[in-house]
């Protein structure tokens, strides 16, 4: 990350979505499922995600990224009401590491 | 197959803090975390209210050794326009009846609040269960609950095994696996949660003392508000908003607070730097939802314990994992776990502290739903607080553009011009919560008004005529 970012008071231009830790090597698993014949297609989720990873256009779509990406919030789960989305947490031990939450 | 007297999913404060209860009560228990140790999955403020000196003063005494302590003694307010220009600086205060309010050690701690990273909390929580005889396994989700003819006897990890208890005790937060397989609740309905986006910046400790003091701040303005909760060397900062409320990405909010220059400034006088972003969600609703069930109890985030008016939820979640494992002790003593004999919890955290929280709980979730979540409300709210700190001391001293019964009339006319606009307002959120004024302080403002009008009128009317209708208009018998 470029230092002039993070300093100087003036943080607009920084990418906040790189500001998050993972743990290494361990297996977060398959931890959000979704189907979308059960989509109405409102986007909801999309709007909500604070990690952008939900894409609607005809249907539903999660970031085949999801699982390096995700912030573990379960706001997508949470905000569907068509139970199109099933959310689970990660493997114990494994995914986000909020270091100083 | 292991078997348990109470089985915890959740190594956050309630489930510590409910471990530590039933293991000194001399119950086998376990809670299980997801996280490789506590904390580590778990983002908040992380302000901790004076009363913690009241109702944990021992955990505070260890709380004031850890890394990240700051001391807390006042909140401002940084009121911005939208053109992001610094309006005024409202703060809180400190009086010599808050350091007689609570006392530890004979020290005065009434307005003495904490902020800690969970980071160092929350494994300090775990520990404390653990010394006192809880098992804690970390690195390990729960999945599922075990159910035999209905009732709740065990957790299911996933992996596979089966933990067989005569308790379960769901303390696995907001997104509660435990609530919803237990068949408790379905998931929070949208105008029940809320989501909040949160940054961490590190910052020089010394600047934090010089320029910021034992402080909090509130970045409030047409954007709805803020909170910066200070460290010891460093700070967050977050916002929320429920879920049926966000029509802009949570990114894009919490970007809009960056570019307001006076943050920027702060930024700098503390040579901030940015860190971390996190989000979570947190369940704010008028009361916690129902809390129980046959063989299972809820505590913390996963009942839904979170003030309705600031969403402070630790203490919440200590005390409600304390009384759920004393419900579970005397149940299990009388061998009764059924759904009615666990209603006793409900009925316990009702007549407490925590309890009284939400007496009020409807009018203060309406004061933010109504408020703080409508821009063009806001900028009228920005102008008003605007106007009502240009007419209180000092600013009436200072305002040399004019004479200064000018001025002060100008800034009386607009307050005026704002009144009609906020009264609805006013009338709908504020005026109910009069009733939460004690009898006591309304029977001497009574007697105050009673008197005055009394100074005025004819003496034939008889100060009791006068008082009964004072009285009556002040909502006293
Ligand atoms: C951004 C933000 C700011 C806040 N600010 C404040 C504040 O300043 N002061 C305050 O008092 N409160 C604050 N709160 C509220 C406070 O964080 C919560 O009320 C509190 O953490 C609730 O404690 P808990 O133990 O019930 O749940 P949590 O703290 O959420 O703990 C639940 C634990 O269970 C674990 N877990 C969850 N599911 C599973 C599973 N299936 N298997 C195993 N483990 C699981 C989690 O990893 C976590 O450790 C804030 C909340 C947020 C989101
Ligand atoms: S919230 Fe549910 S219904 Fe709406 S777009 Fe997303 S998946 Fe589809
Ligand atoms: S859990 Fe949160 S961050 Fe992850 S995909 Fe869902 S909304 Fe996005």
């Amino acid at each position: 990350m470029d230092q002039r970012d993070t300093k100087g008071g003036d943080f607009t231009g920084t990418s906040l979505l790189k500001l998050t830790f993972k743990v290494e090597g361990a297996d977060p698993g398959e931890f959000i499922t979704y189907d979308q014949s059960k989509c109405n297609s409102c986007g909801a989720c999309s709007l909500v995600c604070s990690a952008n990873l939900w894409a609607v256009k005809d249907k539903a779509k999660l970031s085949p990224r999801y699982q390096e990406l995700c912030l573990e919030c379960a706001a997508c789960y949470a905000v569907c009401e068509n139970d199109a989305i099933a959310f689970r947490y990660p493997n114990g031990g494994a995914g986000i590491i909020i270091k100083h939450g | 197959m292991a078997k348990y007297d109470i089985a915890i999913s959740g190594g956050g404060p309630g489930g510590a803090y409910a471990a530590k209860t039933a293991a000194e009560l001399g119950l086998r228990v376990v809670f299980f975390e997801r996280a490789r140790k506590s904390g580590e999955k778990n983002a908040s403020g992380c302000g901790l209210g004076q009363r913690w000196w009241r109702d944990f003063p021992f955990i505070m005494d260890e709380i004031v050794e850890l890394d990240s302590y700051r001391e807390i003694h006042f909140c401002y307010f940084k009121i911005t326009d939208s053109d992001d220009r610094l309006v005024t600086t409202i703060s809180t205060a400190k009086t010599p009846k808050d350091d007689r309010r609570i006392q530890h050690k004979d020290h005065g701690y009434g307005m003495t609040g904490t902020s800690i990273y969970r980071s160092d909390l929350d494994p300090l929580l775990a520990n404390l269960a653990c010394n006192a005889g809880a098992e804690l396994r970390t690195s390990t989700l729960i999945t599922d609950v075990i159910k035999e003819k209905g009732r709740v006897c065990g957790l299911v990890t996933e992996k596979g095994e089966k933990i067989e208890a005569d308790v379960v005790i769901g303390a696995d937060g907001a997104h509660s696996l435990v609530a919803i397989a237990s068949g408790i609740r379905k998931r929070w309905n949208k105008d029940q949660i809320t989501l909040v986006p949160q940054l961490d910046f590190s910052c020089n400790e010394q600047r934090m003392d010089d320029v910021i003091g034992p402080a909090e701040l509130v970045w409030f303005g047409p954007y709805c508000g803020a909170y910066q909760v200070n460290f010891r060397d460093g700070f967050h900062l977050g916002l929320g908003q429920w879920l049926d409320k966000w029509d802009t990405r949570p990114l894009d909010m919490v970007k809009r607070i960056l570019k307001i220059p006076a943050f920027q400034a702060m930024c700098r006088s503390v040579d901030a730097e940015l860190r971390e972003y996190q989000v979570h969600l947190l369940p704010w609703m008028p009361h916690p939802g129902k809390s129980y069930g046959d063989g299972v109890l809820l505590v913390g985030d996963a009942g839904g314990f979170p003030c309705p008016l600031e969403g402070e939820g630790i203490w919440h979640a200590c005390l409600t994992g304390r009384m759920a494992a004393e419900t579970a002790a005397e149940a299990i003593a009388a061998g009764d776990v059924s759904e009615k004999a666990l209603s006793a919890y409900e009925r316990k955290w009702k007549q407490s502290a925590v309890g009284r929280e939400y007496e009020f709980g409807q009018e203060y979730v309406n004061l933010w739903k109504n408020s703080a979540f409508d821009p063009e409300f806001m900028k009228k709210m920005v102008l008003f607080l605007g106007e009502v700190q240009s007419l209180n001391f000092p600013s009436p001293v200072f305002d040399w553009s004019d004479d200064h019964m000018k001025t002060f009339n100008d800034h009386l006319g607009h307050l005026l011009d704002l009144l009609p606009e906020l009264s609805d307002f006013a009338n709908h959120n504020i005026v109910p919560l009069g009733k939460g004024i004690s009898t006591e302080n309304r029977e001497r403002i009574a007697g105050m008004i009673s008197g005055s009008i009394k100074k005025k009128l004819p003496r034939i009317i008889p100060q009791r005529v006068i008082r009964s209708v004072v009285g009556r208009f002040l909502g006293l018998a």
